[in-house]
């Protein structure tokens, strides 16, 4: 057995820090908390939240896998559930109605798309799209919240085998979204779009297709995400609920995803969120004020994207400094030997 | 009888705007041969590269594939006539793993209706980029970490290999190098020789843009130096030295005798 090195010891910080923290932080809110927290119901509520969280942390992670940060998240999703909701009180079937959302978040998402790849900025163009988006759906509901949408019940409220539908949906995204983008040939050119476009046209691909497609994926989950969260509350609110880009920006961050690109993975993006939930949950379990929860966000998102960048300086340092030393076969860096050396 | 020429340029000119970049530049390089094109900043090596790679095109001049006339209006349609180049940033997803790299958008797919369904067979992928690395003398233990966490001359090592597969399933390909070593320490500047070296001895034929003159004189057969959007000297390796072609890259030593 060889001594771990400090670049192996990074390495694995990236790969498994999210997870270590979860559990890091299960560990002592069950103490501090207890026995409140380390309850079974309580799970279910956090993992409840966690999952409403998630499905907007994984519009905007569809985003920032293949290059652009989409800020238009809670807008698409507020229209399409009040797009949804209208139809619905107006004597419109349910499955039309969600189905109607999902267009209207594909539809949004190409908006978004096609106007960034004529070549400005998407932070610009999905801000602008927030704004569009609020303006409209609360033009459709002249104001206030649309309410009676007890008809959703069995996608908002639900239990299945004793798990809430909440939980149950967002499975199914991260499942579909994971296997897409880690089996396929298709999620290998996505991450690349994000990742090096430059790379991917010289290897004849179409990397614009790959990045429309991000903004598109983008609009469809936040629509799903819309459309959950209305389920949920029994009503849908004109007003984008902006506090879900925070925490779904955050639970991002927290996956150990730099923002830039090309990189990352759905699974810890559900991880992420449930650090979030799990933080506000023992907030309120301890009678901690809310506003508090709101500053635990943002320090956990500026944290994270700092020791990301700290990780990954260290990475690039060891990198350097094993090319550099003449036996660095200990490093675990792969070394690259000449025949000649071996001569 | 006319020779088999893998690449042949017959009276390049390239004009941008009133600038002559290229002016009349005759060159051939055989399958299997290594030619170095050498010159100063600005001399139009990197500007002949690109009319060669279809990035640039010629405002007059032929350039032939195996003796057939083509016209490139883009980099792919060089790919298809078994051109490939790699370029000085090489063109690597860094956060994806050889494999994925090695293998960009000539994926291997599952067999049967996953296939179909685009599902990667990432085990074939990895087994075939291994064997590929393998056959050039590269070494890289873990072809599942990201090409991020690789050194610079595995790197390059991965991109030439890349490439050289690329052009290898043409009957005999063309390789276009700008500048390979330029980031590269002492021992991976002998790695990336030896790769030249076996590209050339499997039929590839190599043009090779450098300002490593050592690097020129121990992988080219030929070297071809350019001097102010002109060629002024195209002469087999053995029969010249350093002085001779360090005079011609300046511009101290007068045209090659019968350079055309």
């Amino acid at each position: 057995m060889r001594k771990p090195d400090t670049l192996s010891v990074l390495v694995f910080i990236r790969s498994w820090g999210i997870f270590i923290l979860l559990a890091l932080l299960w560990a002592i809110f069950s103490l501090w908390a207890a026995p409140n927290f380390f309850d079974f119901d309580n799970f279910t509520q956090i993992f409840q939240a966690a999952s409403l969280t998630a499905v907007f942390a994984a519009a905007i992670a569809m985003g920032v896998f293949s290059g652009a940060l989409d800020l238009s998240v809670p807008g698409i999703a507020s229209l399409s559930a009040v797009i949804m909701a209208w139809l619905m009180t107006h004597g419109v079937n349910m499955w039309v109605g969600i189905i109607a959302a999902m267009v209207t978040g594909v539809a949004l998402g190409l908006i978004n798309g096609v106007i960034s790849l004529r070549g400005i900025n998407p932070l610009a163009v999905t801000i602008g799209m927030l704004s569009i988006t609020s303006g409209v759906a609360a033009l459709i509901t002249t104001g206030p919240a649309i309410y009676g949408l007890e008809a959703l019940t069995p996608i908002g409220l639900d239990y299945y085998f004793g798990v809430p539908v909440t939980f149950w949906i967002a499975a199914g995204v991260f499942i579909i979204g994971t296997v897409f983008l880690t089996q396929t040939r298709g999620g290998a050119h996505f991450m690349a779009a994000g990742g090096n476009p430059e790379a991917l046209r010289r290897a004849g691909v179409n990397a614009n297709l790959f990045k429309l497609l991000g903004f598109i994926l983008s609009g469809l989950l936040s629509a799903v995400g819309g459309v959950v969260y209305s389920a949920y509350t029994q009503q849908a609110d004109p007003t984008p609920v902006t506090g879900t880009l925070f925490t779904g920006l955050t639970a991002v961050a927290l996956s150990g995803i730099s923002l830039a690109g090309g990189r990352g993975s759905l699974p810890k993006v559900f991880v992420g969120a449930l650090v979030i939930q799990s933080i506000q949950n023992v907030l309120i379990l301890k009678d901690i004020q809310p506003y508090v929860a709101d500053a635990v966000t943002g320090v956990l998102l500026i944290g994270a994207l700092g020791l990301e960048l700290a990780i990954n300086k260290g990475v690039s340092k060891q990198v350097v400094r094993s090319r550099t030393a003449a036996n660095s076969t200990a490093t675990g860096v792969l070394n690259l030997v000449s025949d000649k050396k071996k001569g | 009888m006319a020779e088999k020429f893998a690449l042949e340029l017959e009276n390049i000119d390239l004009y941008y705007g009133y600038v002559r970049a290229l002016s009349s530049i005759n060159l051939t390089v055989r399958p299997g041969e290594t030619v170095a094109l050498l010159g100063d900043n600005g001399a139009g090596k990197s500007t002949l590269l690109k009319v060669m790679s279809g990035a640039h095109r010629q405002s007059s001049g032929t350039l032939k594939v195996h003796g057939e006339v083509k016209e490139f209006h883009a980099p792919k349609d060089s790919a298809a006539a078994g051109i490939e180049m790699v370029y000085q940033d090489l063109a690597l997803v860094d956060a994806q793993d050889t494999a994925t790299n090695m293998l960009l958008g000539k994926e291997i797919l599952r067999k049967g209706p996953l296939g179909w369904a685009g599902f990667l067979d990432r085990k074939a992928m990895r087994e075939e980029a291994r064997n590929q690395i393998a056959h050039l003398g590269v070494k890289i233990d873990n072809l599942g970490r990201p090409v991020e966490m690789l050194s610079g001359g595995q790197r390059q090592g991965v991109a030439l290999a890349r490439s050289s597969v690329r052009v290898t399933e043409h009957e005999s390909g063309i390789l276009l190098l700008d500048e390979p070593t330029a980031a590269l320490g002492y021992e991976q500047k002998m790695m990336v020789e030896q790769m030249i070296e076996r590209m050339a001895k499997q039929g590839i034929a190599v043009v090779l843009v450098t300002h490593d003159l050592p690097l020129a004189f121990k992988c080219a057969d030929r070297m071809v130096v350019l001097n102010r959007s002109r060629k002024v000297a195209d002469i087999a390796t053995k029969d010249t030295n350093n002085d001779e072609i360090v005079g011609w890259i300046t511009g101290a030593r007068a045209d090659q005798a019968g350079i055309k």
